[in-house]
């Protein structure tokens, strides 16, 4: 007996000693993406670009000959779950530095989490204001770093194009019911206003859950606007588009991020062709950097990359550039974070953070032959700022 | 713009009424509340979305939709409540909540956790009368729930079985002393509701270009607010219900714009006639 327990002693220490041994060599990254359960779309992109950001960088090998170890996790889209991951990411897996390939619920649970232990995390995706802010210390979470626009941005972005470029004058606003179209709705409703243009109706839908938009578009058409503003992710968004067009809307339709996946164009069908989105990828980005991206994910997944892909993607990438600068101490990490200047991303050129906040032009797209085209960039300083708290 | 609203809320409620009816027939025999119905109406659609893309014919895929959720709901009937009918019927309900979510996990598991579109036409076309417009898609529910509703309406005052299932629904112990066997008539009693269900799935899949695993969960615990409202096992007032809460959502979100959680509406209805009519709409007291 007490040699067996002597034995499995033995056993475990070596395993131990193996582990960690293997741990020593590599540097363990930390990712969350919602891989299955309602965002399972997403979860794959983000997962599936990540790991293609890994190939590279292990390929090329690795951070000054140590491998990246990329570490991935499903939340299922459930804050709790991701409570969990941060924990196991923080005390078993060590992760120097954190990749969130999540939306805002499962992001801004785990931001102070990873504040307080002193990891560094870039969010993808994710827009919530709390992801990079402290609600209850009303103070910047500055470990935490967003590679994606803030709803009120973007929102005011798509207003800025809709009002000047498209020159809308009558605009009524469909929204889902959630923090991010709260956030962007009011962003786009603000910034229109600001520039003249009258917002006739603001309704919003319950999410998740609404299917039938009939009965909102009907009192959409009424008031005959130039432009529909809608705000939904992919499943949503393919629905109000095909009803607005069963019930002969003709009014210009312009959508955010949540329209941009390969998924939104499967089920509009026909009726996502024209439809105007503001994203943060721009497929017509001369730059080798984006073609060479493209051309590798669609070589890899046999489909197209969407925004939520591209945009893990360089917040992976921007994480192992700082991990490049600055060696695997999570505090040198976030100082190199904090000093990013004029990196050259995926999802545009970003000059600098703010408060954790990404400065970087808004990418519109339009819907042309069945994928998404360049049409135009807002750049405007006062538009695509954040604003310091 | 009302008009519109009319035939929003009419389609709407067309589709719960085919759920509903399944529900409220089950529960008229069987005194069973059959929450797996709603699984059924899901693996309907997902049968008819099959079909729809092996051959590219709506009617087919419709057909094929109500077949499959017909025997699915004919060996749930036969294999998981009878053999139970004898334990309190907490049992079966206890059943039936399992067996819903087992079969949301299974469609999940089988078909992706992905939306699929259902992208069927039949080359009807819109109809406008004026400001009157009716989508293809509304069309179709109108035509086929009609139908649906005639055969059904047909079948239970027409025909000798039909007799015989109302009587069941009364007492199926005297109905059994007079020679009817109880066991196939329950066996009946499902498969109509079942495809009826299935209907509603292929319906909802074509109407919203949209199938997923968890299509089932609103229209779970909707039909079981409309079925109350209608008067439990009551077939008419279950038809009226459907409508008016159709109507009730419609006119809610998009006349008197009440940013108004649409899925509460059929439960406060709910909560009223529990109030003050516990009978349903139109059942008597």
């Amino acid at each position: 007996m007490k040699r067996g327990v002597f034995c499995f002693g033995v056993f475990v220490l070596a395993v131990l000693f193996i582990a960690f041994s293997a741990h020593g060599q590599d540097i363990p990254v930390g990712f969350f993406a919602p891989i299955t359960g309602p965002a399972a779309a997403d979860g794959a992109s983000a997962k599936n670009a990540v790991e293609l950001g890994l190939k590279e960088v292990n390929d090329a090998g690795g951070i000054k000959g140590k491998k990246v170890n990329l570490i991935i996790y499903d939340d299922r889209l459930n804050p709790q779950e991701a409570v969990a991951i941060a924990n196991k990411l923080i005390e078993k897996d060590k992760a120097v530095g954190v990749v969130s390939g999540s939306y805002s619920g499962p992001t801004r649970v785990t931001a102070p989490i990873f504040q307080k232990a002193g990891i560094p995390m870039v969010a993808g995706y994710a827009v919530h204001p709390d992801v990079t802010w402290d609600p209850t210390q009303k103070k910047p979470n500055d470990f935490i770093f967003r590679n994606g626009f803030l709803g009120e941005i973007e929102g005011a972005a798509a207003a800025e194009f809709a009002v000047k470029n498209l020159k809308a004058k009558k605009i009524s606003i469909i929204s889902m019911d959630n923090d991010f179209g709260r956030a962007i709705s009011s962003g786009f409703a603000a910034r229109a206003e600001k520039l003249g243009a009258a917002i006739l109706s603001k309704q919003m839908y319950k999410f998740p859950g609404e299917k039938d938009f009939r009965p909102f578009l009907t009192r959409i058409k009424e008031g005959n606007p130039d432009l529909i503003f809608a705000a939904g992710y992919y499943n949503e968004a393919a629905s109000i588009v095909r009803q607005a067009k069963e019930l002969g809307i003709t009014s210009q339709i312009l959508g955010e991020e949540g329209f941009d996946s390969p998924k939104f164009l499967e089920i509009a069908g026909p009726a996502a062709e024209g439809v105007i989105i503001a994203t943060n990828l721009d497929r017509d980005d001369p730059r080798p950097l984006v073609q060479n991206f493209l051309k590798n994910y669609r070589k890899a997944y046999n489909e197209d990359a969407d925004m939520v892909g591209a945009s893990s993607y360089d917040a992976f990438m921007i994480l192992v550039n700082a991990i490049g600068k600055a060696g695997t101490d999570s505090k040198a990490i976030q100082k190199a974070l904090l000093e990013t200047k004029d990196y050259n991303g995926l999802t545009g050129k970003i000059s600098r953070f703010v408060q954790g906040e990404v400065v970087k032009p808004v990418q519109i797209q339009v819907v042309k032959g069945g994928k998404f085209r360049r049409l135009g960039v807002v750049d405007n300083w006062e538009v695509i700022t954040p604003p310091t708290k | 713009m009302l008009w519109q609203q009319l035939a929003n809320g009419i389609a709407i409620g067309s589709v719960y009424a085919l759920i509903s009816l399944g529900l409220t027939m089950v529960y008229g025999i069987l005194r069973i509340l059959h929450v797996a119905h709603a699984g059924i109406y899901t693996l309907g659609a997902y049968v008819g979305l099959l079909s729809f893309r092996i051959v590219g014919n709506f009617w087919l895929s419709l057909i094929m939709g109500m077949a499959g959720a017909a025997i699915a709901g004919y060996f749930v009937e036969r294999f998981l409540y009878t053999p139970l009918l004898h334990l309190p019927r907490i049992a079966p309900l206890i059943v039936s909540i399992g067996l819903f979510t087992a079969l949301e996990e299974a469609f999940r598991i089988v078909a992706g956790p992905h939306t699929l579109a259902y992208n069927a036409r039949v080359g009807l076309g819109d109809l406008s009368i004026g400001s009157f417009h009716l989508t293809e898609t509304q069309l179709l529910i109108l035509f086929i729930t009609f139908a649906i509703l005639m055969f059904l309406w047909a079948f239970l005052t027409k025909t000798r079985t039909g007799l015989a299932m109302r009587a069941c629904a009364q007492d199926p112990e005297t109905t059994s002393s007079f020679g009817v066997n109880v066991g196939g008539i329950i066996a009946i009693n499902f498969l109509i509701g079942s495809a009826m269900a299935g209907a509603a799935g292929v319906l909802i899949g074509v109407y919203d270009n949209q199938v997923w695993p968890t299509m089932g969960s609103i229209p779970a615990y909707k039909a079981l607010a409309i079925v109350v409202l209608g008067g439990l096992g009551n077939i008419p007032g279950t038809v009226l219900a459907s409508i008016v809460v159709g109507l009730a959502e419609t006119f809610f979100i998009g006349v008197l714009a009440i940013p108004f959680p649409r899925d509460a509406v059929a439960f406060i209805a709910m909560i009223l006639v529990l109030m003050f009519r516990p009978y349903g709409l139109l059942g008597k007291a």
